[in-house]
């Protein structure tokens, strides 16, 4: 099945008058990032990556959980229900949508978070193998490929002459998708483009050696640690444009007689993510919360559930002001 | 000129009169240049000085750094923006003069931002900062490494950041403001920007002060701007345009051109720019009976 790149336009069309939202690629200050486009011609070809993951159309940056409101004696407690828009999310890059895989065993775990699925039961994931990469690309490092099909409903390969894509339908949703927009969906095959390998992490990485590296708790004296990981200024960079990293905190805002109850993204790498109410820090320097960042990925996550802690997308080697580089600590509990 | 920092370091490290040398080293690809703490005299080799050396290593200085500061004293490598910063933070009582060695490197520029570096350093890679420098060759140190640079900054003030300024002074207030909320829009809530910043170099920041939440701390229109808005005020006057919140930024806001407008604003009503003299404090914090008051209208 074939998608010219033609035909995008009329696809944004008939999206947005079935009255979903499409997202896709776009420049928005000076990069390339997903958002919300309106016609086909915002939509970028030429990026790596986008700056900012997918995560944020399932996983808001801020959403409104609760109201709550007062009036003389009377408080009224209201829940608030996700706005879940039927979501289209083009040019996802595959280890983008085999994060949302990450993100569903999160929040479906101990308690099924509705205000994520809902949203994902409500968007679909076209996603675009990769033709090109840059140096922050690891996915082959943590087991996935350029053109892994995990958490897609359709992937998209380039063709050679770049004019259209070979389409590929993975799940009934996107069957259903091909079938709801089919006269922008041409019969027929072509070549695509080479994809893009990304190079091996010096000194190689060893998945299965970092996990049990990481079982034993002896590695928590290891001065290696604060050797690798003091440098680190604590802010949110990676775990904000990480598209696996899911913590978030509630907050209440607002005056004496309304209040929302937002739930915010989180970042364990600053310093109040642990503080307790009596001003103990279990995570008390940076080495520490880093630490932390890399079990999470590579031991927390992968003991409880059998998706990616991390897709190998390589925004955190990218935004990290420090270039504190995840791939060289891999290599280093590979050893 | 690398030769000679390792040296100063292996020297200081032998003799123990620093415990730990800041600097810039290779990442294992040898590709981009990242902050490297040498504590043994053998690792000095690794220190590396070049174009890509942008980070502002003043920010291990400051007291949110508790496992450095146990280290025990540091020298720092640092060029001549750099310096300016641990000036106004021994200005403002953060560190001790005595308490750090400061290497300056004389420097004839660095990138924006190191994936912009192409193997050549160019005029329109470089940061404004760098067009504008008057310390390239470092002001306040305890040794200079490197040759003596020959170079005049321009009497106008030159570069991207002073072109936008030049066009912004011409928008109405309306099209700032819009100007503003759409950047302000994409912002994220990483405190990358405060993160980066030697001078935000408070342990406990008003926005996460949350009895009362003081500033919103979500990422919607109303928080995005009451963060930003704090943020630079609380820079102003002391900012040096060290331009490192911006290079942070994972949003790509354009953060030099408010800092570098107020720094322009203080000069131009204070007489003061920061980051040069030790003994005087920042205007904005501080009461002198000739301060001008004609803004107050």
């Amino acid at each position: 099945m074939i998608l010219s790149k033609e035909k995008l336009g009329a696809l944004v069309e008939q999206v947005k008058i079935s009255g979903a939202l499409f997202a896709a690629p776009a420049v928005d200050g000076g990069q390339v990032v997903m958002k919300s486009v309106n016609v086909a011609d915002e939509i970028s070809f030429d990026y790596v990556i986008t700056a900012n993951s997918a995560k944020e159309y399932l996983f808001p940056q801020t959403e409104t959980i609760a109201v709550v409101e007062i009036e003389k004696n009377k408080v009224k407690l209201s829940a608030v229900e996700p706005d879940a828009p039927e979501t289209v999310l083009f040019g996802v890059r595959p280890c983008d949508a085999a994060a949302f895989a990450s993100l569903r065993s999160v929040f479906t775990w101990d308690f099924i978070d509705e205000s994520y699925t809902k949203r994902e039961d409500k968007s679909i994931v076209l996603s675009v193998a990769c033709t090109k990469g840059d140096e922050g690309c690891f996915c082959t490092s943590v087991g996935l490929k350029p053109d892994t099909t995990d958490g897609s409903d359709l992937q998209l390969k380039e063709t050679t002459d770049g004019g259209s894509f070979v389409v590929e339908a993975l799940t009934d949703k996107g069957k259903e998708f091909v079938k709801k927009f089919s006269d922008v969906f041409d019969d027929g095959s072509a070549d695509t483009k080479a994809i893009f390998t990304p190079d091996e992490i010096p000194g190689g990485v060893d998945i299965e050696k970092i996990k049990e590296r990481l079982a034993d708790p002896a590695h928590y004296a290891d001065p290696v640690w604060p050797e690798l990981a003091r440098k680190c200024f604590g802010c949110g960079a990676c775990t904000f444009s990480c598209p696996t990293c899911h913590c978030f905190d509630i907050t209440d805002e607002g005056d004496v007689f309304s209040t929302e109850r937002k739930k915010n993204w989180d970042a364990c790498q600053i310093d109040n993510f642990t503080l307790h109410a009596s001003g103990h820090n279990p995570r008390d320097t940076q080495t520490k919360r880093w630490r932390n960042r890399f079990m999470c990925k590579f031991h927390i996550y992968p003991k409880k559930f059998t998706t990616k802690g991390c897709v190998g997308c390589g925004r955190c080697v990218r935004v990290c002001p420090v270039r504190l580089d995840i791939t060289e600590v891999m290599a280093e509990f590979s050893k | 000129m690398e030769e000679q920092l390792r040296k100063e370091a292996r020297r200081l490290l032998t003799e123990g009169e620093v415990a730990v040398v800041i600097g810039y080293g290779w990442n294992s690809r040898k590709t981009r240049v990242t902050p490297v703490f040498i504590t043994n005299p053998d690792d000095a080799d690794k220190l590396v000085f070049n174009a890509l050396c942008v980070n502002n290593l003043s920010i291990y200085l400051t007291r949110k750094y508790k496992d450095i500061k146990a280290l025990g004293k540091p020298a720092i490598v640092a060029k001549g923006c750099d310096i300016k910063n641990i000036v106004i933070c021994v200005s403002e009582g953060q560190v001790a003069r005595d308490n750090v060695y400061i290497i300056g490197m004389s420097c004839t520029g660095v990138v924006y931002k190191q994936e912009l570096w192409q193997g050549e350093l160019t005029d329109n890679i470089m940061p404004t900062k760098c067009h504008n420098c008057e310390v390239r060759n470092p002001h306040v140190t305890d040794i200079v490494i490197g040759d003596k640079v020959d170079f005049t900054p321009p009497e106008e003030p030159t570069g991207m950041v002073f072109d936008k300024i030049r066009e912004f002074d011409r928008k109405t207030p309306k099209e700032r403001w819009d100007f503003w909320i759409d950047h302000f829009n994409r912002c994220i809530k990483c405190y990358a920007c405060r993160q980066a910043c030697s001078l935000c170099y408070c342990e406990r920041c008003i926005t996460d002060k949350n009895q009362p939440q003081w500033i919103e701390t979500s990422a919607h229109e109303r928080g995005n701007l009451a963060w930003n808005l704090i943020r630079a005020q609380h820079l102003t006057g002391r900012c040096t345009e060290c331009g490192e919140c911006e290079r942070a930024c994972p949003a790509n806001i354009p953060l030099n051109l408010v800092n570098s407008k107020q720094a322009l604003i203080v000069k131009e009503s204070f007489g003061y720019k920061s980051g040069f003299d030790m003994e005087e404090h920042p205007p904005m914090i501080v009461y002198k009976p000739e301060d001008k008051d004609d803004f107050i209208k």
